[in-house]
């Protein structure tokens, strides 16, 4: 009986977790993603930017919720030249619990690590 | 070779091949400590190589937009990957490597900074296991370089010290030269002599004056002294007739030979022999032990003293009542040409040659003595 019951918390725990990734992913779709492809704005070439100055998820986490709060040129991994081409990003509407979730969710979308494998 | 020869050729190689031997072991172990530097250098020197290269891909990596990043790894090492967390993001360890504790001594490890961090890698960490081949052929080459250096030198040095002992040598050789020449011409004067105070003795119908007896005694200690310096001549040479002899009746013989010498000292005998005596041993050994024994007991007692002598079925002692040895030079006294006193005549071989015969027959020999007082010389038999 106590099986039954762990197998299915276990998986209302997982399922609740699936949704909350499907839930950031759509935020991320939503509020970063759509704008970045619109405007041809390449989003892994900013997130390797970003983990070639920072090198740790904290850190860049860190360092994106900074820039975004308070978009500024000085802030920005990008060149200056990048905004000569490509405008400067407004100041985000998102509350900083949502912000830090869409965050989380981008370095997970385009996290290396996982592309990472050994030679056959 | 002389045992004297051979003790200071001992020493002598003693010292200069231990000498030889730690200058030798310095040097080695200083070049063997930088050869294997060397060799743990060079092996360095690959995984350094070898990190240098996996930089070179990971940067190239960091730009790929492939879907799969294949990570570089070499077949010489084992490489892994840390962020500036130090904490692990990839690697080829069979076992993730933590980079603060690195504790395998057969393995050689190269860390490299890296900046900026290619693909969020600040730290690359590159291991190699230790080919210690080279160093074993190393530690070979140092072991056949100590033996051959070390026969070398031996060889050396046995000619070395020859050549150092070789005064000595030449000295107790003109030595032994002279005694062998005296003694053969010591020999016939003193049969002379006394076979003709016998026949005076004899046929003469003289009353033994005391000029004869001084005769007589002068004639004896210099026999004594030939048989003695012969005997030690000839002692490695010597045939030893082993046989069963009374040694009751060969102390009563040697006392009646020095009973001349006796009286004219006027000293007291007091004989405790037991009945019978029998001892496995060549006869002329046995005549020099107590030959010597009473000689010496006589030679150094005090006029009018008194002689001991002391038969057991253990063993012989011979006390005196003489001048006495320093306890200084008690344990010397036995060694050739040593003389605790020389206020009397002697070559000092006749405790050198009672040490002989004891050491043949595998006796113990014990001496006690005090200044002024007497000696006593024991000797153990064997049980």
């Amino acid at each position: 009986m106590e099986k039954i019951i762990c197998f299915f918390a276990l998986l209302c725990i997982v399922g609740h977790a699936q949704d909350v990734n499907i839930e950031d992913k759509q935020q991320l779709q939503k509020e970063c993603l759509q704008c970045h492809v619109e405007q041809q704005i390449p989003s892994a070439l900013i997130y390797r930017r970003y983990l070639m100055k920072y090198s740790t998820f904290e850190r860049m986490e860190k360092a994106i919720f900074t820039y975004i709060k308070n978009p500024d040129k000085k802030r920005s991994i990008m060149p200056s030249q990048f905004f000569l081409k490509f405008p400067m990003k407004e100041k985000t509407m998102l509350d900083d619990d949502t912000l830090q979730k869409t965050i989380k969710s981008y370095l997970n979308t385009f996290d290396v690590k996982k592309k990472l494998v050994l030679p056959q | 070779m002389l045992s004297s020869e051979k003790r200071s050729l001992f020493r002598f190689l003693l010292i200069y091949l231990g000498s030889t031997f730690l200058l030798f072991s310095l040097a080695s172990w200083i070049f063997y400590s930088s050869g294997k530097h060397h060799l743990l250098d060079k092996q360095r020197e690959t995984i350094k190589y070898e990190a240098e290269h996996i930089k070179s891909v990971l940067r190239v990596l960091h730009q790929s937009n492939d879907a799969k990043l294949v990570y570089p790894a070499s077949k010489v090492i084992e490489s892994a990957i840390y962020d500036l967390d130090k904490a692990y993001i990839f690697g080829t360890f069979k076992t993730k490597q933590t980079l603060d504790n690195i504790k395998d001594k057969t393995k050689l490890y190269h860390v490299l900074k890296m900046d900026p961090y290619y693909l969020g890698a600040a730290y690359l960490l590159a291991s190699k296991t230790i080919d210690f081949k080279p160093i074993e052929n190393l530690q070979k080459n140092i072991i056949l370089f100590m033996l051959g250096a070390g026969i070398f030198f031996s060889i050396l040095g046995y000619f070395l010290g020859r050549l150092f002992v070789a005064p000595m040598r030449d000295s107790i050789e003109q030595m032994n030269h002279f005694i062998q020449d005296t003694t053969h011409e010591l020999n016939t004067p003193i049969s002379t002599i006394l076979t003709n105070i016998e026949m005076i003795e004899t046929y003469g119908k003289y009353e033994q004056s005391k000029e004869l007896q001084r005769i007589e005694i002068a004639s004896k200690t210099l026999s004594r002294i030939y048989e003695d310096l012969t005997y030690l001549n000839l002692n490695n040479d010597y045939y030893r007739e082993v046989e069963l002899v009374n040694i009751t009746k060969l102390i009563e013989e040697r006392m009646v030979y020095f009973s001349t010498m006796l009286q004219s000292r006027g000293i007291t005998i007091r004989l405790e022999l037991i009945p019978e005596k029998i001892l496995k041993i060549d006869r002329n050994d046995g005549v020099r032990l107590i030959d010597n024994l009473l000689s010496n007991a006589i030679k150094y007692n005090k006029k009018n003293g008194t002689l001991t002598v002391k038969l057991t079925e253990e063993s012989l002692r011979i006390i005196d009542t003489g001048i006495g040895i320093a306890q200084k030079d008690l344990k010397d006294i036995s060694k050739r040409f040593k003389r605790a006193n020389k206020s009397e005549g002697g070559f000092g071989i006749g405790l050198d040659i009672v040490n002989q015969v004891v050491n043949s027959y595998g006796f113990v020999l014990h001496i006690t003595s005090q200044l002024n007082k007497g000696t006593e010389v024991e000797i153990r038999w064997k049980k």
